[in-house]
């Protein structure tokens, strides 16, 4: 076997970290840095530093709760998904491979659907004239059509049915991996199904859910389409305050810190899930 | 089967370039008979109106082909602003009044040529500006949409709109849409001391939550379709548009005054071509535009020689000397207190 050159592999791996410094460090550089100017209308930004942006992202009560809710809303969902998720996964890692292949294009097909076009469907299924209402009013229920949508829940449905394929693919690679003659073993010596997947399959499949539910938080915090359209304004997450910031009051710093305020929380949350689930994972590290 | 060897490569490599310096060649060749003339519209119904009624009309007329720039307002102040005095992104500017006049204070618009604009002349009063400075093209007047068969007692004036009996019922605009910043004026017209009264302003308009905001006119349409809101404030044309495709609306002209969305046209401060502006922007106001405008758009012609026809008369309710009746805002009190107004629009409402 030839033992390829140093050179030609950091060739080869050439083309994606310029596309990755390009069009993600040099932005992301930008966006810090302006987070940091003042101020300024005949530019979008002045020339001198302030850190005047984040006390107030940070000190007015205001944003700050809009951060938290923002944070509680997407952990809500992250959760949600989990809940939705597993046991799809579950059955999708327990099929044969023939039905595989078709149960994982039903999982994927959603995906190729643009996020605009499933939340107009929900707009159209729950709104005032909408199927949903009609039934409930042929079979009594309601005597008046009810106005559904632009609240919460809404929000929330509209985003978990969005992101289930992004939990759901991760917790079964994670399920596939695990070894069946573990579940047999733990069969053999007496344990209920039930036991057997609490002690053996659910912790084995832990890399798979941490994956899943790291992805699916980061998503819904930063999701601006869907709680825009399904939440009609009414529901006020961050990314909306952001855009509002920087296409309404073309304030583009304190939009910037905005943004930079809400993937610090972002990286915390994440950061602490990780380090809570590392002993857990350690243990299964070596069994996976 | 086939073999990718490293000279397959380079020859494709090769091939690629060569087709890259043919594309600049054909792109330098099409700058020699001139380079096109920009002008600004937004997108959807105005592109294909630009595209299939105006251009053919004005290339001739500039001696130049035109190339369209399609986007929004807050993008246009954007790439003027990032593109600076001196070297502006294109020469007129056809944008909200909200957004002309930040770019009109940084200096990076100037007054018109109003002398080579020879039917500035015929155009109604409310339009004009003070020292030229811009002209208003384009008027669409704002009412009061209603679904016929949800709402009973239709309003009458804007102030009927906080009758307890509509409460749930309407639908309004998030505070990026000037008409969400007129109607928050509006409201401490009618209710506190004056347009400026903010104060008054935001909490009469928190008395009426809650409400859905939509960004543009263009989405309230679908939720005056579904009954998912059954009041709205919306301009004529959009109304109108509803009522054609056999949706029951109907349309109040409120007693208390029309506001309107209005498009200005204005002069880039280092315009590269100022004959072809002044051209561009004499064109439409010109009676023949205004006219295709208003059987296009409904708007109410700006130019005095124009009439409305009479099988557009119920769709443009405002015209004429009317047109002075419309309400007018202060835009630069809007641009001044930008910061404030969103920050109390988030907290608020």
């Amino acid at each position: 076997m030839r033992k390829t050159p140093l050179w030609s592999t950091w060739l080869l791996g050439a083309p994606v970290l310029v596309l990755l410094f390009v069009f993600l460090v040099l932005p992301y550089g930008e966006m810090v840095a302006m987070s940091f100017r003042t101020p300024a209308t005949s530019a979008p930004y002045g020339n001198a530093w302030t850190f005047a942006h984040y006390l107030k992202a940070l000190g007015d009560p205001f944003y700050l709760g809009v951060l938290g809710y923002t944070l509680a809303v997407g952990t809500l969902i992250a959760v949600l998904t989990l809940i939705l998720s597993y046991p799809i996964a579950l059955h999708l890692a327990r099929v044969g491979d023939r039905w595989y292949l078709l149960f994982y294009a039903c999982v994927v097909s959603p995906l190729l659907v643009g996020v605009l076009v499933r939340n107009f469907g929900w707009m159209i299924v729950l709104s005032f004239s909408g199927p949903l209402n009609q039934i409930l009013l042929a079979l009594g229920l309601i005597e008046q059509p009810l106005r559904l949508l632009f609240n919460l829940p809404v929000v929330v449905l509209g985003l978990v049915h969005v992101f289930v394929p992004f939990m759901v693919l991760p917790i079964t690679n994670a399920l596939r991996n695990i070894d069946p003659a573990l579940e047999e073993a733990s069969h053999s010596l007496g344990a209920t199904r039930w036991e057997t997947f609490c002690r053996v399959t659910l912790p084995l499949s832990l890399p798979g859910v941490l994956a899943g539910v790291t992805l699916v938080f980061a998503l819904a915090i930063s999701a601006f389409v869907t709680p825009a359209l399904l939440g009609g304004q009414n529901v006020v997450l961050m990314p909306s305050i952001v855009i509002q910031q920087l296409i309404g009051a073309f304030a583009w710093p304190f939009g910037a810190a905005l943004a930079m305020a809400l993937s610090l929380a972002m990286l915390i949350e994440i950061g602490v899930l990780t380090l809570a689930m590392r002993p857990l994972l350690r243990r299964v590290a070596r069994w996976s | 089967m086939f073999q990718l060897t490293r000279r397959h490569m380079l020859a494709g490599l090769a091939g690629t370039a060569a087709m890259g310096s043919l594309a600049t060649g054909f792109d330098r060749a099409a700058h020699a008979q001139g380079a096109p003339y920009v002008v600004n519209t937004y997108g959807g119904r105005w592109e294909k109106f630009w595209r299939a009624q105006l251009l053919p009309k004005l290339e001739p007329m500039l001696g130049r082909p035109v190339k369209l720039d399609i986007g929004l307002g807050n993008g246009w102040v954007s790439t003027f602003r990032a593109a600076g005095k001196d070297k502006s992104p294109f020469d007129v500017l056809m944008t909200n009044e909200r957004y002309a006049v930040m770019l009109r204070d940084e200096g990076l618009l100037a007054p018109m040529p109003a002398a080579k604009i020879t039917n500035l002349a015929d155009v109604y009063p409310l339009a004009r500006y003070k020292n030229d400075a811009a002209v208003t093209g384009i008027v669409s007047p704002i009412g009061i949409a209603y679904r016929t068969d949800l709402v009973k007692a239709p309003p009458t004036t804007w102030r009927e709109l906080w009758d307890a009996k509509y409460k749930g019922q309407l639908g309004f605009y998030s505070v990026n849409n000037s008409l969400a910043v007129m109607f928050l004026m509006l409201a401490g017209k009618l209710f506190g001391k004056d347009e400026l009264d903010l104060d008054t302003g935001f909490k009469k308009l928190a008395e009426l939550k809650p409400f859905p905001q939509v960004d543009f006119s263009g989405a309230m349409a679908p939720l005056l379709t579904q009954g998912q809101v059954a009041i709205a404030p919306i301009d004529f044309a959009e109304a109108v548009a509803l009522q054609q495709k056999g949706v029951p609306i109907g349309i109040v002209v409120p007693q208390d005054g029309v506001l309107m969305f209005d498009q200005s046209f204005n002069v880039a401060a280092n315009a590269a071509d100022k004959d072809a502006s002044c051209k561009y922007i004499d064109f439409m106001l010109s009676p023949e535009v205004q006219t295709l405008l208003a059987k296009e758009f409904f708007t109410a012609p700006v130019n005095s020689k124009v009439k409305v026809p009479d099988e557009l008369q119920a769709a443009i309710p405002v015209s004429g000397d009317n047109v002075s009746k419309i309400l007018t805002f202060d835009w630069q009190f809007v641009a001044r207190n930008r910061e404030v107004m969103l920050d109390r629009w988030a907290k608020e409402i």
